[in-house]
């Protein structure tokens, strides 16, 4: 028989981290095919919006939507600013001007937007993540950029954008609360300091927003190793 | 919005925080608030501010909101319409009936992988006793519950495999003088000794000697690469027959390089000895040792191969070489006979102990199982081996079959006295509960993969050891906590309880980690927390280890081990160390603060 104590405690905290992935970038920038997904409940206002308490199913968004026909659906956040301008957590049309600019070879046609708050992280894990990461994929990405939103939003952005980093596009979280996007395992993190509902940048400052994607990019290029995170110099406080 | 309600149950005693703007008139559920387990990481980033006037999640479900609140902000009693009541001594009540009429049922891993469950007493069942084999289910249910007739059920009765007997022979004096000899305690050593030794390997520039009695401590020192004691088999192979061992006196090597560089690699010891040894600690010299400093100058530039280092070893091992041959014809007092014993206790649960050593190349290395006790000559290194886990018997290890080559930080390396006389591996052999069926070693190799394909084949072997628990240490801090972690993960997965054990504490945190790393046993004993560049400091202590073996019989019995708090704290060590009735855990100021 065992002699046992109740009452001991573990001395040593032990963060649960996944299994590192890391898939290097092998082309210029130029020349890459890049999408942009996010996590912070962009949609076309055509579509059905996201369910608030939680919701893990996904809309296709054709990069070829104007920014004005998007929307967002999300209750973790202030949405003011992303109804001024969409860009805050999409910035489809940076990413368009990127393309002009010879800054990045071209995008995806299509893309996959979800709401991650209160994400089920199993559904996340084994059915949207893959499904995602396998459209874009058959679309030869070759980088994903994505944000997230609240809390639990960059939780389930981290576990996306891992599924598209398995299947070996390089991929950057965007991130508003850059220690989640860490401890949940992003292949790589940019961190501007934004609050959460403006991730990718002040609403209408379109040189933030510019400098942002474009420094992300850059971080999928130049990112090490797995889990890296590069803290970007914007700041941008929202007073709600 | 945010929280399941499976997470819920969890953190109810947790601050209830909005995840989401929240408008005035709702009626609160788990889906508006955030998940407390991200509140950490959300304070570190100066994202929330927690308020001592916050609520707990228990006392906010199903109030109304009276105002508009943002996202993470401290839901307080002034914006709902009530509080529920959540009375601690009514609950404290509660639980101690609960208590008194909980079914008292204790299950245990037993030998033959029978699953032992005794339940003294629950409703309608009384002293009812069960024996089920585990993972039986491929077996034939049939054969489930008749055991084989005539077979005895095993007892954990003690058979003894074989005996090690280590007489500690007292040296009272140690001198430098025209021939090595030992006569009536007096340990004399040929002062021209170090000429020849130095001769053994072309890197090794010079070799120096001196006595430091123990009123001599407060002296200047250059950085301790070893402590190393005086052992010699006189008869029988290592871990078996009889080991004489000097009492009262070891050797310390010392060294650097032609240019005046410390052989070192994280952290350096140079300094006033008194102020750079954790003396008492095992690996280190006790109080009242004599230390035969031995200093090597070794080839410049060679500190951080693997060559450099290790010359100045073997050529140490040719002076304490000399010595043993004297020690065994020597006959004089015997200050103390150690019996150690491999032994099997069929019936208890196999426990084995797995100690992670530095495999990484440098200083970074160990000879494994030289031909005399804590010797060089005869051994492998591990490196060599390919870094692949190693089984010795406790007895062996008892023996001096490690001699350390050890690098990394002065405080959390295992230097060579440290193996031959290792509280873990004595506490294990000397517990009667448990059956320690053998030690492995295995090193810690420079690459990633290379750490992740070892970690595997250490797997592979405790699952062929059919273990029922085991305890993985690391030396050292970093990039081994890769490794370490992923042993820890090797055991864990396949379902072999396990207790980790290493210096963390602030500078030597985990970056990696699984959720099998749930004992945990610290070795710090630096007021900062960090490597303290004082030999020996931080490493497996026998406070530490009655620790861990502690917590490994609560995991395997199923009793429950706290989780860890996010930051290192004593506090926590020391209530531990207050329910196993063990000495306070006092941290040495080292002026590391932060």
């Amino acid at each position: 028989m065992l002699t046992t104590k109740e009452g001991m405690q573990s001395e040593i905290f032990v963060p649960v981290t996944p299994k590192p992935v890391f898939s290097e970038l092998k082309k210029p920038l130029s020349e890459c095919k890049v999408a942009f997904i996010t996590a912070g409940g962009i949609h076309k206002k055509s579509q059905t919006p996201f369910n608030t308490s939680g919701d893990f199913s996904y809309r296709t968004i054709e990069f070829s939507t104007p920014s004005s026909e998007l929307m967002v659906t999300h209750g973790g956040f202030d949405n003011s600013d992303i109804n001024k301008d969409v860009n805050a957590m999409f910035p489809i049309d940076r990413l368009h001007e990127l393309v002009e600019e010879g800054f990045i070879g071209s995008l995806a046609t299509e893309t996959y937007t979800f709401m991650g708050g209160g994400g089920n992280v199993e559904k996340f894990k084994n059915e949207t993540g893959p499904e995602i990461a396998r459209k874009l994929k058959d679309q030869g990405v070759d980088i994903v950029l994505c944000t997230g939103g609240c809390g639990t939003c960059h939780r389930s952005a981290t576990i996306v954008t891992r599924c598209c980093e398995e299947l070996g596009m390089s991929c950057v979280v965007i991130a508003a609360l850059p220690p989640i996007a860490r401890q949940q395992g992003a292949p790589r993190i940019t961190a501007p300091h934004v609050p959460i509902g403006s991730n990718a940048g002040e609403p209408n400052n379109i040189p933030q927003q510019t400098a942002i994607v474009k420094e992300s990019l850059e971080w999928v290029r130049d990112c090490p190793s797995y889990n890296q995170m590069k803290v970007l110099p914007y700041e941008y406080r929202h007073n709600v | 919005m945010s929280i399941t309600k499976e997470t819920l149950e969890q953190h109810l005693k947790d601050p209830a925080i909005f995840c989401c703007r929240r408008e005035k008139g709702l009626v609160i559920s788990a889906a508006d608030l955030e998940d407390p387990s991200l509140f950490d990481d959300m304070v570190d980033a100066g994202l929330l501010t927690l308020s001592p006037n916050g609520l707990k999640i228990e006392q906010v479900l199903g109030s109304t909101l009276l105002t508009d609140v943002e996202a993470l902000t401290p839901i307080t009693a002034e914006v709902l319409d009530k509080v529920n009541e959540t009375d601690s001594s009514a609950e404290k009540e509660k639980e101690s009936v609960t208590n008194e009429s909980k079914p008292i049922i204790t299950t245990k891993i037993g030998g033959e992988g029978m699953l032992h469950i005794e339940i003294a007493k629950a409703d309608h069942i009384e002293g009812l006793k069960l024996d089920l084999p585990i993972g039986g289910a491929a077996a034939p249910a049939a054969e489930t519950f008749v055991p084989a007739p005539g077979v005895a059920a095993p007892t954990g009765e003690k058979k003894v495999i074989r005996t090690l007997k280590k007489k500690h022979m007292k040296i009272s004096k140690v001198e430098l003088g025209d021939k090595t000899s030992i006569i009536d305690g007096v340990l004399t050593i040929d002062k021209n000794i170090v000429d020849k030794a130095v001769l053994e390997d072309p890197l090794c520039k010079s070799l120096a000697l001196d006595i430091i009695y123990p009123n001599e401590r407060h002296q200047y020192t250059e950085t301790i690469m070893d402590v190393c004691p005086i052992a010699t088999k006189v008869e029988g192979e290592l871990g078996e027959g009889i080991t004489k061992v000097a009492d009262g006196v070891v050797f310390m090597l010392t060294g650097v390089d032609e240019d005046g560089v410390q052989v070192h690699e994280f952290g350096s010891s140079e300094g006033y000895l008194d102020e750079k040894m954790y003396f008492g600690h095992p690996g280190c010299a006790d109080e009242n040792d004599i230390i035969i400093r031995c200093h090597a100058v070794i080839e410049r530039l060679t500190g951080m191969t693997r060559p450099g280092p290790f010359a100045a070893h073997k050529c140490q091992d040719y002076v304490i070489q000399t010595i043993r041959d004297e020690l065994k014809k020597y006959e004089g007092e015997v200050i103390r006979e150690e019996i150690c014993e491999d032994v099997r206790r069929a019936g208890n649960p196999r426990v084995v102990l797995v100690k992670e050593i530095m495999g990484q190349g440098a200083m970074h290395d160990n000879v494994i199982c030289p031909t005399e006790p804590c010797g060089i000559l005869g051994g492998q290194k591990n490196v060599d081996c390919g870094n692949v886990p190693i089984v010795l018997t406790p007895n062996q290890v008892r023996d001096g079959s490690i001699h350390a080559l050890t690098c990394i930080g002065p405080a959390t390396k295992e230097m060579t006295r440290h193996y031959i006389r290792e509280p873990l591996v004595e506490g294990l052999a000397a517990d009667t509960e448990l059956d320690l069926i053998g030690v492995i070693f295995i090193g810690s190799p420079q690459v990633n993969d290379e750490k992740l394909w070892v970690s595997e084949r250490l797997g592979s072997l405790l699952e062929s050891l059919d273990c029922d628990g085991c305890i993985i240490t690391t030396e050292g801090f970093g990039n081994n906590h890769i490794d370490f972690i992923q042993h820890i993960g090797q055991a864990g997965k396949r379902g072999i309880p396990v207790v980790g054990v290493s210096f963390c504490a602030y500078q030597g945190q985990l970056v990696v980690g699984n959720e099998y790393a749930t004992a945990m046993v610290e070795e710090n004993m630096d007021k900062g927390g960090f490597e303290n560049n004082v030999a020996g400091c931080s490493c497996v202590t026998k406070e530490v280890a009655t620790r861990a073996i502690q917590m490994l019989k609560n995991k395997m019995a199923g009793v429950e081990i706290k989780p860890a708090p996010k930051k290192w704290n004593n506090d926590v060590i020391n209530a531990n160390n207050k329910l196993l009735g063990l000495p306070e855990t006092v941290l040495l100021d080292n002026g590391t603060l932060h």
